[in-house]
């Protein structure tokens, strides 16, 4: 049968795909994807496509769609990207400069797709995209495979702590649906990613106009025996399922009754607490006892990360709004000094005569000075010295504090090591980014960080892992825990990622 | 480990924490309190927010005259029953000038007695954040509209004036003459918002349910007849209908649906089976095409 064949009887999409009866409970879990990838990629075909094939669409929606007559490329299918509309000057130039958020259920689950730009002139608008998703779908062409935007984007994601990502290897139906076309892409995919910090990456071939492995498996690719695309999101953890790591709570502001209630209102950023658990603060190092978690709900026992709750402590130890609380034992560091790699994204240059506010989860914290070191160049990962900064670079920088401020390291606890620059005059978010380094005195930060390497990690503390994805995630873990003891004890530490996953299905997830 | 959340609670979660870092950030914040069900919604979690505290913060009541008798009625309980400090705001000038949703273009209508109206009260009080219950899934250009949205002096909202936002990090630094708008509810759809009205037992406008109502077709929708006001034209009758309402708004611009659906299960099951989106009911969305966004513009909520 040939390719052709196929395609007249094999995956063209229903006109209407079956409605199943919404249930009326609660879905099981937010999943936020990020689409990223050019125009000439299909990127919107395909999200159009997911949206078409495996959402709740409204009827009017479709009937837009089929109403418009208007054709996806080389085929008599709808054009599902109209699914995808964005603002009016973005339509009329025919590309996405902003982040647009959409939303699909599938039976089960929320989707959040995060569609962003993939120019490199909107490097600032990928970035804050991908900081709010838990998967990235990288698209690319089957013809033109893994190119330097490819290699940008990856490393945009690693930056923001994206840990799953896919490889969509699109318009597979142009390259004859070739099974040696895809192993190559894959196998650059592969070479690709070892260098950055992910989880899991998985590539899969598709079809974005014809249907093929985004919501069904495709006929004309037998030879593919993954998953297709929906059924791998659909395995992806939803947010707020991690409870492991050290407990932080970021105080956002101080409630009161009117009589004896002093609670201290937060979102659990990492980890857990209980009533009765000793929690202190970092700034200080003062400590007190949990003796209520209070929600309108109800009192709990215990709360994990991502909850919305106030804290009731058994003595006042003077926090308010900025701190952060932890476990003694496991603090962040009250830093004065931090290094970061951070997403230029104002149009206005560094200016280092300018004032500067430095923005943490819950703090806004004066900067004495904010120093450019370098840039980075994401296609080759090297960086060079700089003193200078514009729109859409991604510079290492060295900021001294006015004051301290409690910061992680953020590949050990990501929320509390997140960072923006703030002009301290107009109030614009000049940078994000994420910090690499964090230290308690004021001047030095050591260049010579100790290293905790793969090796040394694999022959004891993680011997009896293995590269599955799962214990890739189980790898990470102990070696961040290895490493916020050892901060905490005032040792200067950075962690070398693990090795990809290298058998390219991944049985684990 | 304890199961996963659920998609509601991690949605009402993320709306608190932004509800904590506005009322923490802004000096003078103000909730924007339109009465439908996601105002109902909004009030809900600010209440959650900052339990056991009182709301730190004043709801504003942009009174247009035009809204549903029954909508004005579960506003005053509301407000009662929580304890909470009511503003009600109308553009005197613009009733004086006559202006009305019968006789003028949707779009006048909305632009005086609601956008212009809105900038008075947000004026005349000073605030300088103010919440509202808009959600991104509602309508095209506002898929991309942030959480804190700001407005440079005047209100206007300027597409490339827009803060990146990353990671929960939210920054409400205002410069000279901004104010902003903050969208806790960004993330909801509009059947999150029936699940949750379930899900927590909120009491809604019975607008929303269905009853014998007095209407008039016209244009194809189905008006209510809520007062005097709105009269049959030559042709037009009144009619008793089970009607019920998808969204409320000003009465003469707001059309019904025929349906059985009169308690909050068969609404919810309704609403989440639904073939058409909610704004098919909004007529002044149907004005002009890029109709949001040039409201938006101009300083619509």
């Amino acid at each position: 049968m040939t390719v052709q064949a196929l395609r007249k009887s094999g995956t063209e999409p229903s006109a209407q795909p079956a409605r199943a009866i919404v249930p009326l409970r609660d879905l099981n879990g937010i999943v936020h994807l990020l689409t990223c990838g050019s125009v000439d990629d299909g990127k919107s075909t395909l999200i159009g496509r997911l949206l078409w094939d495996a959402s709740d669409l409204y009827e009017d929606q479709r009937e837009n769609v089929r109403k418009s007559g208007r054709k996806a490329a080389d085929s008599d299918l709808p054009d599902y990207s109209m699914l995808l509309d964005g603002l009016v000057a973005e339509r009329e130039q025919g590309i996405t400069i902003d982040i647009a958020w959409k939303y699909f259920d599938t039976e089960t689950r929320r989707f959040v797709i995060i569609d962003s730009p993939g120019h490199e002139q909107y490097t600032r608008n990928m970035a804050s995209g991908a900081s709010h998703a838990d998967v990235a779908i990288l698209l690319v062409d089957a013809r033109a495979g893994v190119k330097k935007q490819t290699k940008r984007h990856a490393a945009i994601l690693d930056l923001v702590g994206v840990k799953r990502v896919v490889l969509a290897v699109n318009k597979m139906d142009l390259a004859n649906y070739s099974e040696d076309v895809f192993r190559k892409i894959e196998a650059d995919f592969r070479t690709l990613c070892w260098k950055f910090g992910f989880w899991d990456a998985t590539a899969i071939p598709l079809s974005a106009v014809y249907g093929d492995n985004v919501s069904t498996k495709s006929a004309a690719m037998p030879w593919y025996t993954g998953p297709h695309l929906l059924e791998h999101l659909e395995k992806a953890p939803s947010r707020g399922t991690a409870s492991s790591g050290a407990f932080r709570f970021p105080v956002q502001t101080v409630l009161r009754d009117g009589q004896d209630f002093r609670g201290l209102a937060g979102t659990v950023s990492s980890g857990a607490v209980n009533v009765g658990d000793s929690v202190t603060d970092a700034l200080s190092g003062r400590s007190a006892k949990v003796i209520r978690i209070a929600t309108m709900g109800g009192d709990l026992k215990s709360a994990t990360s991502g909850q919305a709750i106030a804290l009731q402590l058994d003595t006042d130890i003077d926090v308010s709004r900025g701190a952060v609380l932890s476990a003694s034992e496991m603090r962040p560091v009250a830093a004065q000094t931090v290094e970061a790699r951070m997403v230029w994204l104002s149009e206005t240059p560094f200016d280092p005569r300018a004032g500067y506010l430095l923005r943490t989860v819950t703090d806004l914290v004066p900067v004495a000075t904010l120093e450019i070191k370098a840039l980075l160049d994401l296609e080759t990962m090297s960086s060079h010295p700089s003193t200078h900064c514009n729109v859409n670079d991604i510079a290492v920088v060295r900021i001294a504090l006015g004051r301290p401020a409690a910061i992680d390291v953020f590949s050990d606890i990501s929320e509390t090591g997140t960072l923006m620059i703030v002009d301290a005059i107009s109030g614009a978010s000049i940078a994000g980014g994420v910090a690499t380094a964090v230290n308690a005195k004021a001047d030095i930060l050591g260049d010579g960080h100790f290293i905790l390497t793969r090796e040394m990690l694999g022959n004891g503390l993680c011997r009896d892992l293995s590269l599955s994805s799962r214990d890739r995630e189980e790898f990470m873990r102990r070696a961040n825990e290895a490493a916020i003891l050892l901060r905490a004890a005032g040792v200067s530490v950075a962690i070398e990622p693990p090795p990809m996953v290298d058998d390219g299905m991944d049985p684990g997830l | 480990m304890t199961a996963a959340p659920s998609h509601l609670d991690l949605l009402e979660a993320e709306s608190i924490h932004i509800f904590r870092e506005a009322a923490a950030q802004f000096r003078k914040p103000v909730l924007m309190y339109s009465i439908g069900k996601d105002s109902t919604v909004l009030l809900h979690l600010a209440r959650k927010a900052f339990f056991p505290q009182k709301l730190p913060f004043p709801l504003l009541h942009i009174d247009t005259t035009w809204k549903f008798r029954e909508m004005i009625a579960f506003r005053d309980k509301t407000a009662k029953d929580f304890g909470l400090d009511l503003i009600v705001h109308t553009n005197e000038d613009g009733i004086k000038r006559g202006i009305n949703p019968i006789d003028h273009a949707p779009s006048i209508h909305t632009d005086v007695l609601k956008t212009q109206a809105l900038k008075q009260a947000l004026d005349k009080y000073g605030f300088d954040a103010a919440f509202g219950g808009a959600r991104r899934d509602e309508e095209a250009s506002r898929a991309k509209e942030r959480v804190f949205s700001f407005r440079a002096a005047g209100h206007r909202w300027d597409p490339r004036k827009q803060r990146p936002e990353m990671w929960r990090l939210l920054n409400g630094r205002l410069g000279t003459g901004e104010s902003v708008r903050v969208f806790p509810m960004s993330n909801w759809t509009e059947k999150d918002v029936w699940r949750y009205i379930l899900r927590e037992k909120l009491d809604v406008v019975p607008l929303y349910f269905a009853a014998e109502r007095p209407t008039i077709i016209r244009n194809g929708q189905i008006l209510m007849q809520d007062d005097a006001r709105l009269q049959p034209k030559p042709g037009e009758e009144v009619k008793m209908r089970r009607i019920r309402f998808r969204t409320l708004g000003c009465y003469p611009l707001t059309a019904a649906v025929e349906s059985d659906a009169s308690d909050i299960e068969s609404v919810v099951t309704e609403t989440l089976n639904a073939q058409t989106s909610e704004r098919q009911g909004r007529l002044i969305d149907h004005d002009q095409a890029g109709a949001m966004e040039k409201k938006k513009q101009e300083g619509y909520f």
